[in-house]
């Protein structure tokens, strides 16, 4: 029974891993960090999985679980990371179709994406992963009309980033 | 916001990371419990160090000298690589014990692996405190037999019951009082280790269904 409970959850990790790479991608820098963060969200999915009842898809609940983690983690360790070293994350720069002044506008969307908090980050991960904004209130915790506000003062902030 | 959409654009694009097995995430789930095990492991070794490096400091063969008993000697070597053979074997299960732990898929396996790991130490300290206690009461046992010294006041002591009954009194104090401080010792270095073992152990008992 167990091993069943495990083996599903394996699975369907493994199927929906890019999930919690792509959260890892947007709150650590370096390999390393990516790794740890992708460990640490794997235990919690883990520990939360028991009450995963299935009434929603796994990737809906495993968005919800790992972007808490993150934003927990991220908390604890905002003190000590503040500065990012943009030529570490070169897996950024796509290969095709390379337009330098485009790649050059890119690099500072990253860098001031990098600049926001936690929260923050959350809501714009969910804004790249094109969820609507019923799922990123669902998914965060927070009202439709909160994360509507929210969203548009991140826009702002990221202008102010970039057009300082 | 122009660069809003364009990063959405490239974050869509890349989205190629290094795939994680399946061995991987189980490795993962387990992780916990296998470092704990590793200093569990590592703790005995510096147990080991520990008590030779002190018992170089203390030699016996001095003390017996004195008393002119040197063919105790081999008694006590022979009590001495008896104790480091058992202690040998002991870190031996612990290192298999962390291989075991470490390398375990299943969960099922892993709780059982936890449960043997806590077996492993508590047998450990309790044959620990028993050696403690065991060469204590040799030592009183020679000193009593063998030491010229001794046993002139025991000689004096017989004529009066009631200094004989302090007396025992105070070295039945005396090993009681040692082996609370090593108990006390274990307690503290593997009884740590052990709760957190044993939270994981309840831990996957809950997604045990």
């Amino acid at each position: 029974m167990s091993n069943d409970l495990e083996q599903s959850f394996v699975q369907q990790l493994k199927t929906n891993q890019n999930i919690i790479h792509k959260i890892c991608r947007l709150y650590t820098n370096g390999e390393d960090a990516h790794k740890d963060l992708f460990q640490e969200i794997t235990i919690q999915l883990w520990k939360a999985f028991p009450k995963f009842r299935g009434d929603s898809k796994f990737s809906t609940w495993a968005y919800r679980v790992a972007l808490n983690t993150a934003i927990t983690l991220y908390r604890k360790s905002s003190k000590t990371v503040k500065t990012v070293d943009y030529e570490k994350q070169q897996f950024f720069i796509s290969q095709e179709d390379y337009n330098y002044e485009e790649e050059e506008r890119l690099k500072l969307m990253y860098q001031a994406v990098y600049q926001l908090n936690d929260i923050e980050k959350a809501l714009i991960f969910m804004y790249l992963e094109d969820k609507d904004y019923a799922e990123i209130s669902e998914t965060l915790g927070i009202s439709e009309v909160n994360a509507r506000v929210k969203m548009n003062r991140i826009k702002g902030k990221l202008k102010k980033i970039l057009n300082p | 916001m122009k660069e809003l959409d364009l990063l959405k654009k490239d974050w869509k694009k890349n989205n190629t990371f290094e795939q994680v097995s399946e061995v991987d995430i189980y490795k993962m789930l387990h992780s916990k419990s296998s470092s704990i095990v590793k200093w569990i492991f590592i703790i005995s070794i510096l147990e080991i160090l520990l008590w030779t490096s002190i018992s170089v400091f203390f030699n016996t063969d001095d003390y017996l000298k004195k008393i002119k008993h040197e063919e105790l000697n081999l008694f006590f070597e022979i009590l001495t690589y008896f104790n480091y053979a058992v202690i040998l074997v002991f870190i031996y299960l612990f290192y298999k014990n962390y291989v075991s732990i470490s390398t375990t898929v299943s969960t099922k396996q892993l709780m059982k692996d936890i449960l043997k790991t806590r077996k492993t130490v508590q047998c450990y300290v309790w044959y620990n405190l028993g050696m403690v206690a065991f060469s204590m009461m040799m030592g009183f046992f020679m000193a009593f037999t063998y030491n010229p010294e001794v046993v002139t006041l025991i000689d004096k002591m017989n004529n009066n019951t009631k200094i004989m009954v302090l007396t025992i009194g105070i070295f039945i104090l005396l090993i009681a009082t040692f082996m609370g401080l090593f108990w006390l010792f274990y307690r503290l270095v593997y009884g740590i280790l052990l709760r957190r073992l044993y939270a994981n152990y309840k831990e996957l008992k809950k997604i045990d269904l």
